[in-house]
């Protein structure tokens, strides 16, 4: 039991801190994509 | 009523924010593959945003902290295996590159390409049938969760989740994918924010070191054993590898976000970098239904498990979580999880609805109108189309989900609605990208035995879920071989003829 609690607290943890990380990079880096997408849209519609 | 007016104006702030903001997408939206696959375009941060926002809801969050109260860290094997088998399927391109290389709309757009128009309209029909049926339940228990976390008379809920999927299907029907996209970027980021703040507050309120020792104490070995847990063990282990290997590569939903990437690479590059957000997505709702267990697990036991009891009120094991924090939560915290958990709602449901709508349209209904000699519809036509399906779809959910109540654990009930289709599509994709003998005979016995092995045996039989799945994706597999070895071999077709745009 000690090494599956041992193993469930590590999972846990970097389920965590992937979650929050890839949080924080995908709400900084996710606006220019946007602004980029809306481009190829307005592009795609004027062909 | 748990609700100050600080919870009210954060919670109506955000829902008019969502929907003005998905209603400027229908600016953007001038053919059907921008209606439906956001004209291929999207990129890394806002493919990762739209995939994960369209697969975290409250339900997610209900039935997996369902799962944490029911049968504590052995239930976090179901979260690893999630999260895993995605990454994997990222990092390998298994059937995700070959899928976004041939430009495809739907999943069951693939069954024209390799088999033929029929089996695409009887996978259009399945998969439609288990897409709604596994949708199905998600209003109620999401109804639950705002009772419960708001405060507000269970009475009015049927109100309350039927303005709230008008205003979903407001821009969805508008927009279409175009506008999903954008309110899940928005979703995701304060969904994130509120699973992170109820993961801290959870663990601040229950403590760490009484969580263990209430799993102990309650459920032993088998509270953190996923192997000798009687519910799981290695049955159910190998048939969640299986069941999340399909779901990855052929859940429309997910599909849908793979076929709109820029491209193949792009879309491998989602699918990883998601894969870590899953890991989070199951383990830190179950870790609050576990807080839950610890605070208030004194009642009666069932299979085991003592009943949650909150205010003096027993309650089932979903409602356990909300309780927790209605109780747990202050002012302004609330509002800011409640928000949290619509934008989760809405991006889930948004996404569905727009999921399911498409393959009634381009699989079951263009398809048969092709097949009865009138010719193709214009993009506009085919929107149009669409924004029907997407009625129909709501309509449905509307009186099926409201008053269906699952049997069992939701999680179980979701996996099993699921395999009606995901079986023997799974077993079709991969038997045709990969076994050059299979064919349209094989891919029929597939989809008909894998859909009978999921539905015979849980809802006539009532076998269980593990055995259950086992068989759907045995027969599918089974159902291709021999089908395929019996059957005539069918030519391939050219895959420019059904990749229109």
């Amino acid at each position: 039991m000690n090494l599956w609690l041992l193993f469930w607290t590590f999972c846990l943890v970097v389920a965590g801190a992937s979650f929050a990380f890839i949080t924080v990079v995908v709400s900084i880096k996710g606006g220019r994509d946007l602004q980029q997408w809306f481009k190829s849209l307005q592009q795609q519609n004027r062909e | 009523m748990n609700f100050t007016f600080v919870d009210w104006a954060i919670v109506v702030t955000y829902l008019a924010a969502s929907v003005g903001i998905g209603l400027l997408g229908k600016r953007y939206v001038g053919t059907v593959s921008h209606y439906l696959v956001a004209g291929r375009e999207l990129g890394l941060y806002v493919g990762i945003a739209t995939l994960a926002a369209t697969e975290i809801g409250t339900i997610t969050f209900m039935y997996n902290a369902e799962l944490g109260y029911k049968y504590g860290f052995a239930a976090f094997a179901a979260a690893i295996i999630s999260g895993i088998v995605m990454i994997i399927v990222g990092r390998t391109g298994f059937v995700i590159s070959k899928f976004r290389e041939l430009k495809l709309m739907t999943v069951p757009e693939y069954f024209e390409i390799k088999y033929s128009r029929g089996l695409r309209i009887v996978t259009g029909m399945l998969v439609a049938l288990g897409g709604i049926l596994n949708m199905g339940v998600f209003l109620k228990i999401e109804g639950e969760f705002l009772t419960i976390v708001s405060g507000i008379n269970a009475r009015h809920i049927v109100a309350v989740m039927t303005v709230i999927l008008l205003l979903e299907l407001l821009y969805t029907v508008l927009g279409g994918m175009v506008s999903v996209v954008i309110t899940d970027f928005m979703q995701y980021v304060l969904l994130s924010i509120a699973t992170i703040l109820v993961s801290i507050y959870a663990v601040y309120f229950a403590g760490w070191g009484n969580i263990v020792n209430k799993v102990t104490t309650v459920m032993g070995d088998g509270g953190f054993d996923p192997i000798t847990n009687p519910k799981f063990g290695l049955t159910f282990l190998v048939w969640q590898i299986l069941l999340w290997f399909s779901v990855h590569t052929c859940w429309q939903t997910t599909a849908m976000r793979m076929f709109s990437t820029k491209s193949p690479e792009t879309s491998k590059r989602v699918m990883t970098w998601t894969g870590f957000i899953f890991l989070g997505r199951g383990m830190l709702p179950m870790l609050w239904g576990i807080a839950a267990l610890t605070l208030y697990g004194t009642g009666a036991l069932t299979n085991g498990v003592p009943a949650p009891v909150v205010n003096g009120a027993t309650l089932t094991p979903i409602d356990a979580m909300p309780a927790m924090l209605a109780n747990i939560l202050g002012p302004g915290i609330r509002g800011i999880v409640v928000a949290g958990m619509l934008a989760a709602t809405m991006s889930v449901n948004s996404s569905y609805l727009l999921g399911w709508s498409a393959v009634i349209s381009q699989d079951i209904i263009l398809p048969i109108r092709q097949a009865l000699g009138k010719g193709a519809l214009s993009s506009r036509g085919q929107i149009f189309v669409n924004r029907v399906a997407n009625l129909f779809v709501s309509l449905f959910l509307m009186f099926w989900g409201l008053y269906y109540t699952p049997p069992g654990a939701v999680y179980l009930y979701l996996n099993i609605t699921g395999t009606i289709f995901l079986a023997g599509a799974f077993v079709c994709v991969i038997g045709g990208l990969y076994w050059s003998r299979s064919n349209t005979t094989g891919g029929y016995v597939a989809m008909l035995s894998g859909a009978a092995g999921a539905i015979i045996p849980f809802f006539f039989l009532h076998w269980s879920e593990n055995v259950t799945g086992f068989v759907a994706f045995g027969l599918a597999a089974a159902g291709l071989i021999v089908g395929s070895l019996l059957g005539r071999q069918t030519a391939r077709k050219a895959q420019e003829a059904i990749a229109t745009d």
